[in-house]
């Protein structure tokens, strides 16, 4: 699996300042809000496209592992069109599609196309540290949020995820090695799963806090440093320059 | 004066379980202290009261002659704690990541923190992994970056609980050359585990425990004797010496 994963190259977009790029996240996912008319749906694309193979990310294989989004895509599409009332494409006595439901069936897709292509880059393009940090960033002047403490939780949540999943796995294994996938009753067999990781989550979560102590954890802290270079507010000068296209 | 020294430490837990219970102990700088004992014997709260994690129902810890509650961050700075489970005290997205949390905590500047980080993984052999995720380690690997990000902490003491479990032999003897070279480097080590064969003989000092209480404690030679009454398992064949406890060649 590559999609949504960092992909370690160098390249411009790889450098980019994580501040700018969560702002040209932002700026791509209201565009794709904003898109009404054919345009404004191929100005973005076309931008990510180019910048996915800027950022010299495997093309084939991200379309390939995005097939499933593809089915999702076209499940939409058929629905609506057969679903919105409007001016008949093809009449039949059973159903019929109407304009107005493929154009809402494409809009949908442009959107979503939008949205995952600009995941896509993010995330292949951006360490999950960056993010943080620049997540961190922003909140810093918010008041009343401890930056620092939603920093760490957001790198806490991502560390436990692998692990708790991981857990997961051995439980169940391990009940099923009892034939434990005999049981019929759900709640049951959810109950068996769900103490024990529980359980087993909550005592890791006591570790970790000791842990953390013990290396003198405290929320004045280091302060994550960045560095903003001129093509990085060029990047984001393209992504606002999309932005304004599709909103005028 | 010894740099660590616990009096009549008992504690108490709310449930009414008295883990630990009139700890006597004096370690010397400089000391290599093995501290076993068989499961629920109160090693690892034991070694939760040395840098303050756990504070005691009655007695007290001092480093270097102050109670420890005086200062608990210097207390945590003096004295390092590896944990059992690295998974648990892994914090970082990257190995270097990782490192740098102690050093960040104490608010160091950004330059210092990457100099530390450096010196750190440089110490332990990881430093061509510092850009890798933790969880890509290998066992004993993953050790080992437990004792970098210690490391930054530039403690004197360094007390690693049960350090062996889970590793493989190559593991085990990466991580017990780590921690000699720790030794050599002037470090004061309190080793806590149940398998003796496999480092007694580089030890100054066997301590034992049993139900919470500090049983025996002396010279390896002489209280690994002790050791089976107690529910350690005796490593010692008929006519082996201490030394053949280890499992470096
Ligand atoms: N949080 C806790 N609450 C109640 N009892 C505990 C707690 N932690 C440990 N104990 C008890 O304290 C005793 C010593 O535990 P521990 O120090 O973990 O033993 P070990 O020697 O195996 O490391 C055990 O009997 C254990 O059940
Ligand atoms: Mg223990």
């Amino acid at each position: 699996m590559t999609l949504f994963h960092y992909i370690h190259k160098d390249t411009v977009l790889h450098r980019m300042d994580g501040r700018l790029k969560l702002a040209s996240l932002l700026l791509f996912s209201l565009a794709a809000g904003f898109a009404s008319d054919l345009p404004d749906y191929l100005a973005p694309l076309s931008v990510l496209i180019c910048s996915v193979l800027l950022a010299k990310l495997p093309f084939t294989v991200l379309l390939k592992e995005m097939r499933f989004f593809g089915v999702i895509i076209l499940i939409v599409i058929v629905v609506n069109a057969f679903t919105f009332p409007g001016d008949p494409i093809l009449k039949s006595p059973f159903a019929s599609i109407s304009r107005q439901g493929v154009i809402a069936g494409l809009r949908f897709a442009g959107r979503l196309s939008i949205v995952l292509l600009v995941s896509t880059v993010i995330t292949g393009t951006t360490p999950l540290t960056r993010f943080r940090d620049a997540i961190e960033w922003y909140l810093r002047p918010v008041p009343f949020v401890p930056e620092a403490r939603v920093a760490t939780m957001i790198n806490l949540t991502f560390l436990l995820i692998p692990v708790l999943l991981d857990s997961f796995k051995e439980i169940r294994n391990a009940q099923n090695s009892r034939c434990g996938q005999l049981r019929k009753n759900p709640v049951k067999r959810m109950k068996y799963l769900v103490f024990p990781l529980l359980g087993q989550t909550l005592r890791r979560a006591d570790e970790i806090v000791n842990a953390m102590e013990a290396r003198c954890y405290s929320e004045v802290r280091t302060k994550a440093t960045f560095k903003c270079k001129k093509t990085d507010w060029f990047l984001l000068a393209i992504s606002f320059a999309v932005f304004l296209f599709v909103l005028l | 004066m010894p740099v660590l020294e616990i009096q009549d430490l008992t504690h108490v837990f709310p449930d009414g379980a008295v883990a630990i219970a009139e700890i006597n102990l004096k370690v010397n700088a400089g000391e290599f202290l093995v501290i076993a004992g068989p499961n629920g014997s109160g090693k690892t709260v034991l070694a939760l009261h040395l840098n303050g994690l756990l504070r005691p129902t009655r007695g007290k810890v001092l480093l270097d002659g102050e109670p420890i509650d005086k200062n608990i961050i210097a207390a945590r700075k003096k004295v390092g704690l590896v944990f059992q489970d690295p998974d648990n005290q892994i914090v970082g997205q990257t190995v270097a990541e990782d490192v740098a949390f102690g050093p960040e905590n104490l608010n160091f500047p950004p330059a210092q923190v990457g100099m530390i980080v450096k010196e750190s993984l440089a110490a332990v052999d990881l430093s061509q992994f510092a850009t890798r995720s933790p969880h890509a380690l290998s066992g004993g690997e993953k050790r080992k970056l437990a004792i970098a990000g210690i490391l930054a902490m530039k403690p004197k003491i360094i007390v690693f609980d049960e350090p062996f479990t889970g590793l493989d032999y190559p593991g085990v003897v990466q991580v017990l050359k780590e921690i000699l070279r720790l030794h050599k480097t002037g470090h004061t080590i309190l080793l806590i585990t149940h398998e003796l064969e496999k480092v007694l003989a580089h030890a100054d000092r066997l301590v034992i425990m049993h139900k919470g209480r500090l049983v025996a404690d002396g010279k390896p030679e002489s209280v690994i004797y002790r050791a089976e009454s107690y529910g350690v398992r005796m490593p010692l064949k008929d006519g082996e010496k201490v030394s053949a406890l280890t499992w470096l060649k």
